[in-house]
């Protein structure tokens, strides 16, 4: 009975999760945009890095409050060892997070 | 690669990185190497099967990158327990803990390689790792299959070598091969092992998911297997995450959803401060082996949990869990409250 309840229970999360998927909108405008994998335009690092932070860093959290570009190189260097982001991840996200 | 000593096979693997080590990019130039020290603060309240008891909590993370390359990083835990001498009666008595999580030394050679010597967190699947911090997980009781891959005591002393094996603008490959040597030495112990993860990831879907294997060299040799699942859909606030994992001490899973009550993760106003979290578990006993600390018998466990985001990293959580085993049900409750700081390490470090 018990594991009859914990599997339901498990099955409900999924169906859950698949509904939230269907039913919700484009939020994030950044969500279905072809990016390429070296941007091109100054003007689109930004919103390129916001992409690459929330892809990566933002799986597990939310940025800090407030960073000097200092800290930030720091931050990241722990990340890329600990998230295994790119050389590119790097630059990108420093320039969201320290423009 | 059988009958070849895994120091061997480690020193192979380390060589043949060197080449890429002394050709790889700078990512980040022109800036002066500023340590920092972050971490996590938490006190929690338990009531587990009507014994109470608190635990304050801090763990401090130092890093100090040398260059563009090198990197020390290192995370100890002080830990107190403080509970009534025989569990529900008698006057409240305290402990204190202390660990050293990681101290490790990274050559970050590029994308693909990352050398590290010393002290590290095992990685076995992903909760080791990414959702140990106080601060980090979404419930404060770690996972039943926790110790599994994990032996002894969640890290490593040995060698690891990890990175992006490829990269692609809609998938990556990530993997991790390390060995860890014995050792008993106080806050320092850890169990002699190799191992390795390999996991792909969908960054456009958020999406997640990979494999681990140990083999585990003492105690008789065996293996340790598992995978795992991760999926934050880009465009709502949801989480999921789910681990397998299998030893001869027995097998099991986890499965959490998150839901953040907010069109964005970050999201401070009204109930976007909220988050609700429900974990599910079972765990399959196999043969008992000594000091595997996994439950004596099979076990289930429900959670449910919710989160308040306060500005200025702050987070209180209050969770109720129900286990069933053949050892005795219980009821388990946690509230807590969580900060998450990180500053220079020395002064001026900011500017």
């Amino acid at each position: 009975m018990k594991g009859a309840v914990i599997a339901f229970v498990s099955v409900v999360l999924v169906l859950l999760a698949c509904g939230f998927r269907s039913q919700a909108g484009p939020q994030n405008p950044a969500v279905g945009q072809k990016t390429s994998a070296a941007p091109s335009s100054k003007a689109t690092l930004p919103k390129e890095g916001e992409r690459r932070f929330q892809a990566n860093c933002g799986r597990c959290h939310n940025p800090p409050d407030s960073l000097s570009p200092r800290e930030v190189k720091a931050v990241l260097q722990h990340m890329r060892v600990r998230a295994m982001l790119s050389a590119e991840d790097e630059q990108l996200i420093l320039k969201y997070l320290a423009p | 690669m059988r009958g070849a000593k895994p120091e061997a096979v480690i020193a192979k693997i380390l060589l043949l990185a060197l080449p890429a080590a002394l050709s790889g990019p700078s990512a980040v130039r022109g800036q002066s190497d500023t340590p920092i020290l972050s971490g996590g603060v938490q006190f929690v309240g338990t009531s587990n099967a009507g014994a109470v008891f608190y635990q304050p909590v801090i763990e401090p993370v130092l890093v100090v990158p040398v260059g563009d390359h090198w990197l020390f990083e290192t995370r100890a835990g002080f830990q107190g327990f403080i509970a009534r001498e025989n569990g529900t009666t008698g006057p409240y008595q305290a402990q204190f803990f202390r660990s050293l999580d990681y101290a490790q030394i990274d050559y970050i050679a590029n994308s693909h390689f990352t050398i590290t010597a010393g002290r590290f967190l095992t990685p076995f699947n992903i909760y080791n790792e990414r959702l140990g911090p106080v601060w980090l997980r979404n419930l404060q009781d770690g996972p039943i299959i926790l110790p599994i891959g994990t032996r002894t005591s969640s890290s490593s002393n040995g060698f690891m070598l990890r990175g992006v094996a490829v990269e692609r603008e809609k998938w990556q490959l990530n993997y991790t091969a390390y060995f860890s040597t014995l050792s008993t030495t106080d806050y320092l112990q850890a169990g002699r092992a190799a191992g390795g993860r390999v996991g792909i990831f969908f960054p456009f879907a958020g999406v997640e998911l990979g494999a681990s294997y140990q083999r585990f060299l003492q105690n008789g040799d065996y293996n340790n297997s598992g995978m795992y699942l991760a999926w934050q859909p880009p465009s709502i606030p949801f989480d999921t995450r789910f681990e397998y994992a299998h030893s001869p001490g027995g097998h099991g899973y986890w499965l959490e959803s998150a839901y953040r009550f907010a069109g964005d993760r970050r999201s401070m106003a009204g109930l976007g401060r909220l988050q609700a979290v429900a974990r599910v578990q079972q765990f399959f006993k196999g043969v008992a082996t000594p000091q595997d600390f996994l439950p004596a018998a099979d076990t289930n466990r429900l959670d449910f949990g919710l989160n308040y985001y306060l500005p200025h990293d702050v987070r209180l959580n209050g969770s109720y869990g129900r286990q069933f085993s053949s050892t005795g049900n219980a009821n388990i409750w946690n509230f807590q409250i969580t900060y998450r700081f990180l500053f220079p390490a020395w002064p001026g470090g900011s500017k």
